[in-house]
């Protein structure tokens, strides 16, 4: 049957399909780093430059600055969230009743489908600093006000990214947990293994892709999140929570410095596509 | 009698972390819809009133007031229009890239692969789809985050109806072929029929990502006619400031298409989350 309707078959059926993902995954690339070598106001295409605009996205400070907020709220926000994911995940594995851990999975989920400006909007009305629930907690403890979003802008901010994704990680490992037979650990309890070395020798290893594709996929993800603080906390007070995506947004859409800006979203382009290998790496699948 | 004060420890601990797990993940959204209750004095009562206060809709009439619901029907029309094509165009590829070997597969599948996360983090492309869209005039159209909706979630969308496809035998295909089902039956009309689980889960995805989405729908629209609800939302920020009853009115709204979808179709996001981290 295969053989029958020819070679060509297969690529037709995919050939929609593709032309949409490169027209607007891999096409718009190209277009960007012939603009990063031009001077760019206003959608205007100026002079030429070489890579001027690339030497000038990385000699100023205030970018590496924002680099470094990035890296700290992605590997941070990360880590918390596929640690409590781990941890949680080993939790509903062990309930006996289904219903119960199904309910865990879906509860926990909930943060991760609701939309970035709504769950980034909704923890600013709690951290507020004068009116919000959370100070109204602290003050039944006797405790003074605190100015969550200003004092402690970037704990809130790393508290909120990783919020939204801890029931991320939960489901992946999970799933990585219910896909191996219980066998391998009644054979190792027969033998004697600790619960300890239960968890280090054989349930960790064989998490080993559902935790890699966690963090890969949450990294990327929260690289790239510049909803969160947008809504947050708006890259403040000062610069204390600018993060890279932030100041590409700004050098676009706020002083339209277009060139600057798509020489800035090649290297951070070219920071994803480092991710996007790794992650083709150690996501399995057959073709 | 040790045993069984070891099991109630277990079974306390277990409850205090369900609670904080449930307290943690709903505090928001239940603290949001009841300071959307609220009239704006009670609202600034501090401390806060949890139950004993006067229940109004003033807050969902101010929002709606300013053109709410023209944005939220924008929206589903850009979900929607993403379902479909992502459901047509992810369908064909998913038979094409599943049941055909042709050249090129491998790396066209890859590109599917790595589309996945880059889509999730779409800033990376919001300065290309930008430069791209508006020097070709694609801006503030109906069609623009369609396009974009379309694009973004496809891949996802193509993975998961892949995955359903490898557990439909080709013999099935085959015996209809020989009682003289058409190709065009068995690609409109057999298999997804018997995707329907997988069809049921892609377009979930798709709705997910469309309905949420902002930042590329700040970027690309600027009529006040196509604004999706997201932008809204963001906007009241700005707009009402510090109106806590409007910006938690709007963000309820906002929020129930998305529960609802996901009470009802929540084992489905499960598997297709999951897919790939599991397999071999």
């Amino acid at each position: 049957m295969r053989a029958a309707i020819g070679k060509r078959a297969g690529l037709m059926f995919v050939t929609p399909a593709m032309l949409l993902i490169i027209a607007v995954m891999i096409l718009p690339l190209f277009y960007t780093f012939y603009l990063s070598l031009h001077n760019v106001d206003f959608m205007q295409l100026g002079s030429f430059l070489g890579l001027k605009n690339y030497k000038q996205v990385l000699t100023s400070p205030g970018n590496w600055m924002a680099i470094g907020r990035t890296l700290l709220v992605t590997v941070s926000a990360t880590a918390i969230s596929v640690v409590l994911g781990i941890v949680l995940a080993l939790w509903v594995d062990a309930q006996k009743n289904a219903k119960y851990a199904y309910a865990i999975q879906i509860v926990s989920l909930i943060p991760w489908v609701t939309s970035m400006v709504v769950g980034a909007l909704l923890w600013k009305w709690i951290l507020d600093g004068e009116l919000g629930l959370a100070n109204y907690l602290l003050s039944l403890f006797g405790q003074k006000p605190v100015l969550f979003l200003q004092t402690y802008a970037m704990q809130s901010l790393i508290f909120v990214v990783a919020w939204r994704t801890i029931g991320y990680s939960l489901v992946m490992v999970l799933a990585g947990l219910k896909g191996f037979s219980k066998d391998y650990i009644e054979a190792a309890q027969v033998d004697g293994a600790t619960p300890l070395q239960i968890l280090l020798r054989i349930k960790l290893p064989i998490l080993k892709t559902p935790i890699a594709v966690s963090m890969i996929v949450l990294s990327m993800s929260n690289f790239n999140n510049n909803i969160v603080p947008m809504t947050l906390t708006s890259g403040g007070p000062g610069e204390t929570t600018t993060v890279i995506s932030l100041t590409l947004y700004r050098m676009g859409f706020t002083h339209y410095t277009f060139g600057t800006a798509s020489a800035l979203a090649m290297i951070l382009f070219a920071i994803n596509a480092i991710m996007i290998l790794i992650y083709i790496r150690v996501i399995k699948y057959e073709i | 009698m040790k045993y069984n004060k070891r099991m109630k420890a277990t079974a306390i601990i277990e409850i205090v972390m369900f609670v904080m797990l449930f307290t943690v993940n709903f505090l928001p959204f239940g603290w949001g819809i009841i300071t959307s209750l609220k009239s704006t004095n009670e609202i600034l009562v501090f401390p806060p009133k949890f139950l004993n206060f006067n229940v109004t809709l003033d807050n969902y009439r101010q929002i709606i007031n300013n053109g709410y619901l023209r944005t939220f029907i924008n929206s589903v029309f850009y979900a929607l229009s993403a379902i479909a094509i992502d459901l047509v165009l992810g369908f064909l590829a998913a038979y094409g890239f599943q049941r055909f070997r042709f050249k090129g597969k491998k790396l066209l599948f890859a590109l599917v692969i790595a589309g996945i996360p880059l889509s999730a983090g779409s800033t990376v492309l919001l300065i290309p789809n930008y430069v791209l869209f508006s020097s070709i005039g694609f801006t503030n159209h109906w069609y623009t985050l369609v396009i974009l909706y379309a694009a973004y979630n496809l891949p996802m969308a193509t993975w998961i109806m892949k995955g359903g496809l490898e557990l439909i035998p080709v013999e099935i295909e085959e015996a209809c072929i020989i009682d003289g089902g058409s190709r065009l039956y068995i690609l409109g009309n057999l298999l997804p029929t018997l995707c329907r689980p997988t069809l049921a889960s892609a377009a979930l995805f798709v709705f997910i990502g469309a309905w949420n989405e902002y930042i590329t729908a700040a970027v690309m629209i600027n009529k006040t006619a196509l604004r999706s609800v997201q932008m809204s939302i963001y906007d009241f920020l700005g707009f009402f400031g510090k109106d806590w009853g409007a910006l938690t009115a709007a963000a309820t709204l906002a929020v129930i298409p998305t529960l609802v979808m996901f009470t009802c179709l929540g084992k489905m996001l499960v598997s297709g989350l999951t897919q790939g981290s599991v397999k071999g």
